[in-house]
């Protein structure tokens, strides 16, 4: 293999095919909406073409999920939420993403803060939805979980391969222009490599980033539903209190996924904000 | 028999499988008798609960994340694998299927879900997944085992060489004395001896290297003339056998690409084997010559021909043709040969009747899809 210089800018990035980025919407500012543990992109898909008249609307895949490059997982680097914020990084760059507004759902909104804390120029706006920096109850902090919980489920997960659909299906990838074929295959929405999902979900629920809260260049939006069992609303009050400046609207959503339950009252949360 | 109208809320309440209906946050509005008396509750027990919280708090994490997002994206769910609490705390393994109803406007308005029992088969599935972590578990093992065999082999390659190539010198040195012709005769029998240990261990790496996955591996170049090596095997395996004449025939006139080394093997090979096997007094004719396209080295000894049957076995590893050999080698000489020949995209074959016996490798000169 030999390196081209030649035509390299009329190729997308290597990282905005890996990651299955969808770029749309037309705008000077850049709108990246990211999903959370156990989904895709589709999650967006009631929210995001809200935005498309107004900003560069962008959805991805996180390595592992959805249509993204399972090649492209490394046990390590995946093992923290630096390496999923370093993705979000290297996406925005290659999108040329600055002062853009970055919309995290569940683990995604702390994946977001660590971006936005390590590159200040990519976002100037966060929008947290139903996020969670600790899933495990510590001394005073209530996350929702004992750590025997949180163990049960990644067990759980160890067993339940039915559970999952298989990343794979290349054939919907095959026919862009034919969706309803791949609408046509249980499971095509939400896949996850079975052993993946496993490690994105230890990462996810054993991580504790409430180091990366505290104050924050970029303005912060906290998105709470009123009745979510992963994040309930005393975690949304920490991550309020725990991040200056930060605004809370706790939603009338139930439920942990405001932005597919409530796509109407999410949209009218972050315009109100951007 | 008369036709009975169907009772469908009969079939709703009894079905061999449980019913669940929730609005569109999940909430319970109701449930069959057959999945409330799983659960151990009444029907009316449950409505307002929400499915979610029928679920132990992990698997309602899962729930949560992922069953409920494909809800309202897919619309269905089919075959999740969920366990479901009792009201006695048991955990009950179930598969649900579940669908999303919307309203006019696209909207989930509420949401069905049909329970099934799946003991038995979590049950396999179980005993399946112990099964494969066992599995990998031992393949794990055994590439470690087999990593340190062949780290074994090759010591054991490496410390057997320098000792012979020590003997090989001091006897070469020894050779310069003045010695009686006795003294010298020992000398060159010990010399060849030496040299057929050096092919042995050679052989016995190649082969231990091939089963264990390394194959023979070739670094061929076309630089350098094969002619020079190819003589000086036949120089040294002169002195395995100093009164059995040799008679060589070369015509190479075009640059090989090949792995000389690997030649000079495949050579001292059948070389080694027309001297131990042919008849003393009968020539052992090497013959090799580029021409045609083709690279031909041929091995021809006289003596008792092969039987037709040992012809077949003859490229096996450990074939020893038993009976009129009082030599007693490992079997892997012509074997060697065979896999270097066919490394080099070419073939090794033998032909044998009462006049000669006759080994032929015939390689292609122009390099085809073995690279």
């Amino acid at each position: 293999m030999t390196h081209e210089t030649s035509g390299a800018s009329q190729n997308p990035a290597p990282i905005v095919e890996s990651l299955n980025a969808r770029v749309t919407g037309t705008g000077e500012r850049a709108m990246m909406f990211a999903h959370g543990f156990g989904c895709d992109q589709n999650m967006w898909r009631y929210v995001a073409p809200a935005f498309e008249d107004r900003f560069r609307t962008v959805v991805f895949d996180y390595v592992g999920s959805g249509g993204a490059d399972l090649d492209a997982y490394v046990i390590d680097k995946y093992a923290t939420l630096d390496g999923y914020a370093q993705d979000v990084i290297d996406l925005a760059r290659a999108l040329e993403i600055k002062d853009g507004i970055f919309v995290g759902h569940s683990v995604s909104a702390m994946i977001g803060l660590i971006a936005a804390r390590q590159a200040p120029e990519l976002f100037s706006k966060l929008v947290l939805v139903a996020p969670s920096p600790c899933y495990i109850d510590d001394a005073d902090y209530v996350g929702g979980f004992s750590r025997a919980q949180i163990l049960e489920l990644l067990d759980f997960l160890d067993s339940n391969h039915m559970g999952w659909s298989q990343a794979m299906a290349p054939m919907i990838m095959a026919n862009p222009d034919r969706p309803e074929l791949g609408e046509e295959l249980a499971g095509s929405f939400c896949r996850s490599d079975p052993e993946i999902a496993k490690r994105f979900a230890r990462t996810t629920f054993l991580s504790d980033n409430r180091g990366d809260l505290g104050a924050i260049a970029a303005q912060v939006l906290i998105l709470q539903c009123r009745d979510d069992l992963i994040a309930p609303l005393a975690v949304g009050d920490y991550v309020h209190g725990a991040i200056p400046g930060s605004e809370l609207v706790v939603m009338n959503a139930t439920g942990h996924c405001p932005n597919l339950s409530a796509p109407e009252e999410t949209i009218a949360a972050i315009t109100a904000f951007v | 028999m008369s036709e009975t109208p169907l009772d469908y809320a009969d079939l709703f309440e009894t079905a061999p499988c449980g019913y669940v209906l929730a609005d569109k946050d999940g909430r319970i509005t109701r449930a069959n008798a057959t999945f409330a008396q799983w659960v151990g509750s009444a029907p009316e027990e449950l409505q307002g609960k929400r499915f979610a919280n029928l679920l132990p708090i992990a698997v309602r994490i899962f729930y949560e994340s992922h069953v409920a997002p494909m809800l309202h994206i897919q619309g269905s769910v089919s075959e999740i694998a969920l366990d479901i609490l009792h009201t006695n705390g048991n955990k009950l393994p179930m598969l649900v299927n579940g669908t999303a109803l919307r309203d006019d406007r696209g909207q989930v308005a509420s949401l069905r879900f049909a329970v099934f029992t799946a003991s038995q088969r979590r049950n396999y599935e179980q005993t399946l997944l112990h099964s494969r972590n066992e599995a990998q578990a031992s393949v794990l093992s055994e590439r470690a085992e087999s990593e340190l065999r062949e780290q074994f082999i090759a010591v054991l390659g490496h410390d057997l060489r320098n000792p012979l190539a020590s003997i090989a010198s001091g006897t070469r040195m020894l050779l310069k004395e003045q010695l009686s012709e006795r003294g010298s005769m020992i000398l060159r029998l010990i010399d060849g001896s030496v040299v057929r240990a050096v092919g042995l261990i050679d052989n016995v790496l190649d082969f231990a290297r091939g089963r264990l996955g390394g194959g023979i591996t070739l670094t061929r170049d076309d630089r350098e003339p094969l002619e020079p090596v190819l003589r000086q095997v036949i120089a040294e395996l002169q002195t395995i056998g100093p009164n059995h004449q040799i008679e060589a025939a070369f015509s190479i006139t075009e640059a090989i690409d090949c792995d000389r080394v690997r030649m000079g093997q495949l050579l001292s090979n059948l070389l080694g084997n027309a001297l131990t096997h042919g008849a003393k007094d009968q020539p052992v004719r090497v013959m090799a010559e580029a021409a045609g396209g083709q690279l031909i080295i041929a091995v021809a000894n006289g003596g008792e021909p092969i039987p037709a049957t040992a012809l077949e076995r003859l490229f096996q590893p450990f074939f020893r043709g038993d009976g009129h050999s009082r030599h007693e080698g490992l079997g892997l000489g012509l074997h060697i040969a065979s896999e270097i020949a066919r490394a080099h995209g070419g073939t090794l074959t033998v032909a044998s009747d009462p006049r000669e016996t006759c080994f032929t490798f015939t390689m292609p000169l122009a390099r085809t899809a073995q690279a």
